[in-house]
């Protein structure tokens, strides 16, 4: 009897070290709980890259589900998701919208013009295809702090009512798309068309929705 | 002449503590030197002080196990900057540290907090101390010293065995 415990508690620690140590094989040390994920976006008023004097707000993004992507030219994984983005959007329609930040290391002082980042902004989607409805300009990033960016690409599913849904860290490629991000997607979209009847007025294209905003800041 | 070689000798006995005066302030020159890439200047002793505490003891969400102070990754940059800006907004050490966990998650700082998930990292240690102590003092006191006699009367039979 005493035999017996002695070797059914060695053995039982020693099975239960076992499947800890499994499985911390199969975690991710680089996977972080989102603390942004079912809240609404952080409040940011920030100007579009291409045509700065536009400004837009979290109410922006209300209306239709979006894909927040945060990228940079200086992001090489930016790069080769970038085709599959276009693809999202051409033959999905998924509305995508670019969170922007540059580089600069202190951007009081940075060194690049705006006209600079636009220009090497252009050739970069001119190459790769141009997945973006717009794209925000996150000046000082304090966005990207805000929502708990720790590098590029992220993206985030917002639903119509302008709640952060998901939050992904690293590029959106076929795979992605289709076991993790597109499902819920797809979900909201359904939701947003059946659960609200002014879904035609709101799921306007974002052209009208950038004129209006313009036509605010006017 | 004395007096010379005695100024010699004074100069001498005190070069260990010149060349130790000089390298503390080759050293604090360097100090400076590379803290001035990040142009930080704040008005109290109290404010840098808790400037230096903090981005020790936040952690850099990008690079895993590096503080911020550390990190050259641009994030970290960021949030010393961010660091930097909420202290001269007069934001007590627990405000910064609360502002980062609220965007990046208890991850963020290197001193735990004490949930019920994380409570076993103080708690195991002491546990184990304390059944290893009960199951010695327990095994002790159940095994009874044993009669030596009998023993070594065993012991006699079996010798006695061995002869025959």
């Amino acid at each position: 009897m005493k035999n017996a415990r002695l070797v059914v508690i060695p053995l039982v620690l020693f099975l239960l070290l076992v499947v800890f140590l499994f499985k911390g094989l199969f975690s991710d040390p680089r996977e972080l709980d989102s603390q942004v994920k079912d809240k609404v976006l952080p409040a940011f008023s920030l100007p579009d890259l291409m045509q700065p004097d536009i400004t837009y707000t979290p109410e922006s993004l209300k209306g239709q589900v979006t894909l927040l992507n945060v990228w940079g030219v200086w992001c090489v994984t930016c790069a080769v998701e970038m085709p599959y983005l276009t693809e999202l959007k051409n033959e999905k329609g998924v509305h995508i919208v670019g969170l922007y930040f540059d580089q600069d290391l202190d951007p009081d002082f940075g060194t690049k013009t705006l006209n600079r980042v636009q220009q090497e902004v252009t050739s970069m989607l001119s190459r790769y295809g141009n997945p973006y409805a717009f794209n925000i300009f996150d000046v000082y990033r304090d966005t990207s702090l805000d929502l708990g960016v720790t590098g590029a690409p992220e993206h985030f599913v917002i639903d119509a009512q302008g709640v952060i849904r998901m939050h992904h860290i690293g590029d959106i490629n076929e795979r992605v798309w289709k076991n993790k991000v597109g499902p819920l997607y797809n979900r909201l979209v359904a939701d947003a068309s059946t659960g609200k009847f002014d879904s035609d007025k709101t799921t306007t294209s974002t052209n009208a929705n950038a004129k209006t905003i313009s036509a605010e800041v006017k | 002449m004395r007096q010379c070689i005695t100024s010699l000798l004074i100069v001498l006995r005190l070069r260990p503590f010149i060349s130790c005066a000089l390298m503390i302030s080759a050293l604090a020159f360097a100090g400076t030197l590379y803290a001035a890439e990040d142009n930080f200047s704040f008005e109290t002793p109290e404010q840098r002080a808790a400037f230096l505490t903090l981005t020790a003891e936040l952690r850099c969400p990008m690079c895993q196990n590096q503080n911020i102070a550390d990190s050259d990754a641009m994030i970290a940059h960021d949030m010393r900057r961010k660091v930097y800006t909420l202290l001269k907004q007069g934001k007590t050490e627990a405000q910064v540290i609360d502002y980062m966990k609220t965007r990046y998650g208890d991850f963020v700082h290197y001193q735990p907090p004490v949930t019920i998930a994380t409570l076993w990292l103080w708690a195991v240690p002491v546990l184990f101390v304390f059944i290893a102590l009960l199951f010695i003092v327990r095994r002790k006191s159940a095994s009874p010293p044993e009669d030596m006699a009998a023993k070594l009367a065993k012991a006699d039979a079996m010798l006695e065995q061995d002869k025959e």
